[in-house]
């Protein structure tokens, strides 16, 4: 599980969030909508600390962090319970995929390098790219550079799994193939996740709950029925309308 | 008479200076080598700002890049003894520093001179390497120092190479100012040698050809080991 408390960041003037209160279930699949500008990539990029929120409390399961206060063990404690799927994907190019996979499985969690390289081409595997086990990111397509992201994270076992607009820097072609990935790791990964993006179908055939963000705050959160079908705030059915018709036009 | 250049005289001379060219290469190659500790050791000091060391060394980058390198080697042999010897009076042990061989303050000279040049070349280097590379590696629970010395370092290494070649290539070339302080290197070789034979002309043809030998063969080297930590951005492993 877990909890924002008040959640407060500034980059200069500019307030992104603006008191961040909300649970989200553990092993539920979570997606964040919003424009852009949001704060939705600032509040899944401030629990794992990768930006420092002002104030507020970050909790997970049993570890409680108040973020004024932070510790670099408690930092670094959160970051080992969770992961990161990135925009840009972020594979480490000077690594095979193998190698991207199996880096935090010998280096964090310190297995042996067999082991490890038996648990990678098992999550590679899982999103279909064994045969690219021995590729360096530049070989590799966009969707299959975010699918060994993916795998990246998967195989940390991790509690959380954050994904940061996963879908948005690739070709449209490629969107599919990541989106069938992450449909299938929904299934099969008991890990909390929560999801960044602008794929309302996604959003409707996965999530377990919406949170829809305008301009630092939740304007509204619920199941996806709810939120993309019946939205109660004018905002809501603002941004959703456009998203909706934009989506059929383009079909 | 009609021969400028005798080619058995330049046989001679090249036997009598080649011996000093590993003499050059050691004061190079130390100095190079201690030049690139100090060097990410400063950069890494002003990445991170470390309080009271990062101005320090904002200074010493500053300074070290500012001064001629034979102001800062004279500073180094004509300076560094008397500070010592102040300080260890103070401390009540005496140590005689005119016993330290002048090479010593050579290399001290051109390691600080060359490592301000580094630290500049390798924060170029570290800040080429994607942000996101670093935030990958501290999502996946890794810390700073592992993230750094097993992703960021190796992918500066190779934006780094070209640059720290040529700074060798300087250094080789620096290191004949060494003779200023009474180091007996390659120049200075040549230096003694045509003062006592006057073969002028035929003295420096020779040294200008073992400079530029020596040059071009850590030249050759650099590319090669380019080439090596390049080893990602090509084809499939092998």
């Amino acid at each position: 599980m877990i909890t924002f408390k008040n959640i407060h960041k500034s980059f200069g003037d500019n307030q992104v969030l603006k008191g961040i209160n909300c649970t989200i279930p553990t092993g539920s699949v979570t997606v964040i909508l919003g424009p852009s500008g949001s704060g939705k990539t600032t509040l899944l990029r401030s629990i794992n600390f990768l930006e420092k929120a002002d104030r507020g409390e970050i909790i997970l399961d049993d570890l409680h962090i108040n973020v004024e206060k932070a510790s670099k063990a408690e930092i670094h404690k959160i970051r080992q319970h969770t992961a990161m799927v990135f925009q840009m994907y972020n594979l480490f190019t000077n690594k095979t995929a193998l190698e991207n996979v199996m880096e935090g499985l010998t280096i964090v969690k310190k297995l042996p390098k067999h082991e490890a390289k038996e648990q990678a081409l098992f999550y590679l595997e899982k999103v279909g790219l064994v045969n690219k086990a021995d590729a360096y990111p530049h070989e590799l397509s966009g969707g299959q550079q975010q699918r060994i992201g993916i795998a990246r994270a998967l195989a940390l076992n991790p509690d959380v799994i954050l994904f940061d607009e996963p879908t948005s820097a690739l070709d449209p072609e490629l969107v599919g193939e990541v989106l069938e990935v992450m449909q299938t790791v929904v299934q099969e990964v008991n890990s909390t996740m929560l999801v960044v993006t602008h794929e309302i179908n996604f959003a409707r055939e996965v999530a377990d709950n919406i949170i829809f963000m305008d301009h630092g705050v939740i304007v509204e959160q619920g199941p996806p029925e709810e939120i993309l079908s019946n939205p109660k705030e004018e905002r809501t059915k603002q941004f959703l309308s456009r998203y909706i018709s934009f989506n059929e036009y383009d079909i | 008479m009609n021969i400028i250049i005798e080619p058995y005289i330049l046989m001679e001379i090249f036997y009598k200076l080649v011996r000093y060219v590993p003499v050059t290469l050691a004061i190079a190659v130390t100095s190079m080598l201690l030049a690139s500790i100090l060097g990410i050791l400063v950069m890494v000091i002003r990445m991170k700002k470390v309080p009271v060391l990062s101005p320090i060394a904002d200074l010493y980058v500053l300074l070290g890049r500012a001064l001629p390198t034979m102001i800062v080697l004279y500073i180094v042999f004509f300076a560094l003894p008397i500070i010592l010897m102040v300080f260890s009076e103070s401390t009540g042990k005496k140590f005689d520093f005119n016993q330290i061989p002048a090479v010593t303050f050579a290399i001290i000279g051109l390691t600080l001179s060359t490592g301000a040049y580094l630290a500049e070349i390798f924060r170029a280097a570290v800040q080429s390497v994607e942000k996101g590379q670093m935030e990958a590696a501290l999502s996946i629970g890794m810390t700073w120092w592992q993230g750094f010395y097993r992703i960021i370092l190796r992918q500066a290494a190779v934006f780094a190479m070209p640059l720290m070649a040529n700074q060798f290539l300087n250094l080789i070339k620096n290191t004949s100012i060494a003779f200023m302080i009474t180091v007996m290197e390659l120049f200075g070789a040549a230096n003694v040698l045509s003062a006592s034979n006057n073969r002028y002309l035929e003295v420096y043809v020779v040294v200008a050809l073992l400079y530029w030998g020596t040059s071009i063969t850590f030249e050759k080297i650099f590319l090669v080991i380019e080439d090596k930590l390049a080893f990602f951005k090509k084809g499939i492993k092998q």
